[in-house]
């Protein structure tokens, strides 16, 4: 076991840059899963979503050859779990705990039969990933410039919906509603705010970026597909709003925590020298889950008052008179 | 058109009681979603009729059959039980599956560790092992959620995936058949192994499952724990008030299904696979949350479903082999159950 090459200084800009790399599918899932909130929905299906978005992403990129048609059939695939979120959770108002493992059994049991369907038979499909790109002047910057300025092109759309999500949910007339709807729907409603159509495409908007994160996880740096690929992403997004404390900014730092975790404990696995290898790796392999509790558990702690949006998980039903 | 039928038959009908009318909502959610899986099976480039055909026969066609659909109900009902109890006060543990795998892990250790002169008392020790396996990683879910607050269904996942870390890590190293090319862990000695039932081929493991039923039905209806569990889960503050000590009853229920799913994975290890296999599960933890639903939190109910499930496991080998359709197929199937179930329940309730 060669710890030089894990946390060595020439191997931190490389582990921080895949870090960054790593975090950004789980940050864009999550900061749609925080606004979903901010408007009162508890979203738990985030994990069908990014599941659904990585094998559409994959299979949309695998037949036509194009990242972009990839990353439009993941965002649609989240898309529609998001309709079906939002049917159960708005419309017919069941249990909005329930309605989020239903969406994600439900999704694991559809991609599940995709990939029998599809790619059992044929050896490990691989799709070829996006090159990085080298931004003019900032890539040169040292230690910034290849942390952030040479990813690839889907690691830029992705930063790009996070800071329209942000900037909508904060700066715009519409992110208020969002905000009203989730701490007060009765008084949101009384100022002629439609409660359920906002937390209608406030769940559309999470399925979106939910899928987008999906589809950038596999078209953008994995390159292949396997049932159940996100292993759990979709969960650690909903745990990363929970330690974020509902605000998009922190629930993005507390991702590149969980990426770059991830990243040191994929590198200690390669140093370690696989299965026959006597070091306990899979202690580090269980590490971002571990960390990701440990914080959670850590901010439930230290929270003098919660963060929670005050209607979060109540169905808004109107009072009408008569 | 069916749901919308059902709706002003039930509705309307106040003589049906309540029990009936969750039933016909589960069999209508049924129907649907074995409509639907006919389309999946179309789709995988079957034809549904035979498909289904061997569905049925490879799960109650013959002995073996029988049998098979027993072998997969046992961990469904263990786990489904707990589960069902938890989801009564709204205490959702998602994370059974890593607690079967502690469970089994424990129970193995146990059982390759003690000698052999301990007999009978062996399968005895390892399943009491197993159970308290999964019950303190449930506990450990518990006790974050009465003391800080921590998000039950969150953390119990985050737990399963290290649980199924550790287990990785055990036989991969300590506990490592190095006899066995693949990754497999030990096999147990005879004498830890569940003997089974003649006839049926199933292990005597079945029982301890039946067994289970009326005793957690018990618990569920007949007793004040019971009671306070549902009020927990209808009204937390009114429970609060009436002196429900809602943190301890949280550690509880967490303790509980976490030990019952730890006793499946005890059970499925000296019963079936009889070595610590990594694939052992085949994912009781997460079909188990569809089972507490389709039974509907009841004893009864969870029996019935976790019957209904383990035939569609066993059927769907049989209809993986007989006609070429992918055996996730009965994934897709359950997880088109559970949606059809909520959307049914509530328009039979009226939205």
């Amino acid at each position: 076991m060669n710890w030089n090459e894990v946390i060595g200084s020439s191997a931190l800009v490389p582990l921080f840059s895949s870090g960054v790399a790593l975090a950004v599918p789980t940050a864009t899932a999550a900061v749609g899963e925080c606004f979903s909130e901010r408007a009162g929905n508890l979203n738990l299906g985030v994990e069908g979503m990014m599941l659904s978005g990585a094998f559409a992403g994959f299979i949309g990129t695998y037949y036509t050859h194009s990242v972009a048609v990839g990353v439009l059939c993941g965002i649609g695939a989240g898309v529609l779990l998001g309709i079906l979120m939002a049917g159960l959770s708005v419309w017919l108002k069941t249990e909005q705990v329930i309605n989020g493992i239903a969406l994600v059994l439900f999704a694991q049991g559809l991609t599940a039969f995709v990939y029998g369907k599809l790619f059992s038979t044929s050896s490990t499909p691989t799709i070829s990933t996006p090159a990085n790109l080298h931004i003019p002047l900032l890539a040169d910057i040292p230690v910034i410039g290849p942390v952030l300025f040479k990813q690839n092109s889907l690691f830029y759309i992705a930063v790009a919906a996070m800071l329209g999500v942000i900037f909508v949910l904060y700066r715009t007339r519409f992110g208020l509603s969002v905000r009203a709807t989730g701490e007060d729907p009765a008084a949101a409603d009384a100022a002629a705010i439609s409660v359920d159509r906002v937390r209608w495409i406030a769940l559309l908007v999470g399925g979106a970026t939910a899928g987008l994160g999906g589809a950038v996880l596999v078209v953008g740096q994995l390159g292949i597909i396997q049932t159940n690929v996100t292993a759990g992403a979709g969960w650690i997004a909903v745990a990363l709003v929970i330690f974020g404390r509902w605000n998009p900014v922190y629930v993005i730092l507390g991702a590149f925590l969980f990426g770059t975790t991830d990243a040191l404990q994929l590198r200690i696995q390669a140093a370690s020298g696989g299965v026959t290898s006597g070091f306990p790796y899979e202690f580090f392999q269980a590490l971002p889950y571990l960390v990701t509790l440990a914080v959670m558990v850590a901010v439930a702690i230290g929270a003098r008052r919660t963060a929670q949006p005050a209607a979060l998980g109540a169905p808004f039903r109107k009072e009408v008179a008569g | 058109m069916a749901v919308a039928v059902s709706e002003v038959a039930v509705s309307r009908r106040p003589v049906w009681g309540k029990r009936a009318r969750a039933t016909i909502n589960s069999l209508v959610a049924i129907i649907l979603a074995l409509l639907v899986g006919a389309i999946f099976i179309s789709i995988a480039g079957a034809s549904p009729l035979p498909a289904y055909r061997s569905l049925v026969s490879g799960s109650v066609g013959s002995e073996f059959a029988i049998g098979q659909t027993l072998i997969q109900a046992v961990p469904l009902l263990v786990i489904g039980l707990g589960l069902a109890l938890a989801f009564r006060a709204r205490v959702y543990n998602i994370g059974a599956d890593g607690q079967f795998y502690l469970g089994a892990l424990a129970a193995g250790a146990v059982a390759i560790g003690l000698p052999g002169t301990f007999g009978p008392l062996l399968i005895v020790i390892s399943l009491i092992a197993g159970a308290l396996a999964g019950g303190f990683w449930g506990w450990i879910v518990g006790f974050l959620r009465a003391r800080w607050a921590v998000n039950v269904v969150i953390s119990s996942l985050l737990l399963s995936y290290i649980a199924t870390y550790i287990f990785t890590y055990v036989i991969r190293r300590p506990l490592r058949d190095s006899t066995a090319s693949g990754l497999l862990g030990k096999g147990i000695p005879d004498a830890a192994q569940l003997p089974l039932v003649s006839g049926f081929g199933v292990h005597i493991g079945l029982f301890i499952a039946l067994l289970l039923v009326p005793i957690v039905g018990y618990v569920m209806t007949r007793t004040p724990f019971g009671f306070r569990v549902r009020m927990l889960g209808m009204n937390p503050d009114a429970a609060q008030t009436t002196g429900v000590n809602s943190g301890r009853l949280i550690i509880v229920l967490m303790v509980i299904s976490g030990g019952l799913a730890g006793l499946a994975g005890a059970i499925q290890l000296a019963g079936v696979a009889d070595r610590l296999d990594p694939t052992l599960s085949n994912g009781y933890g997460f079909t188990a949350i569809v089972v507490a639903l389709l039974g509907r939190l009841s004893a009864t109910g969870v029996l019935l479903a976790a019957l209904f499930l383990g035939a569609l496991n066993a059927g769907g080998q049989a209809m993986s082999i007989n006609d070429d359709v992918p055996y996730a197929v009965v994934l897709a199937i359950q997880g088109v159950f559970v949606i059809f179930l909520l959307v049914a329940d509530r328009l039979a309730r009226g939205r």
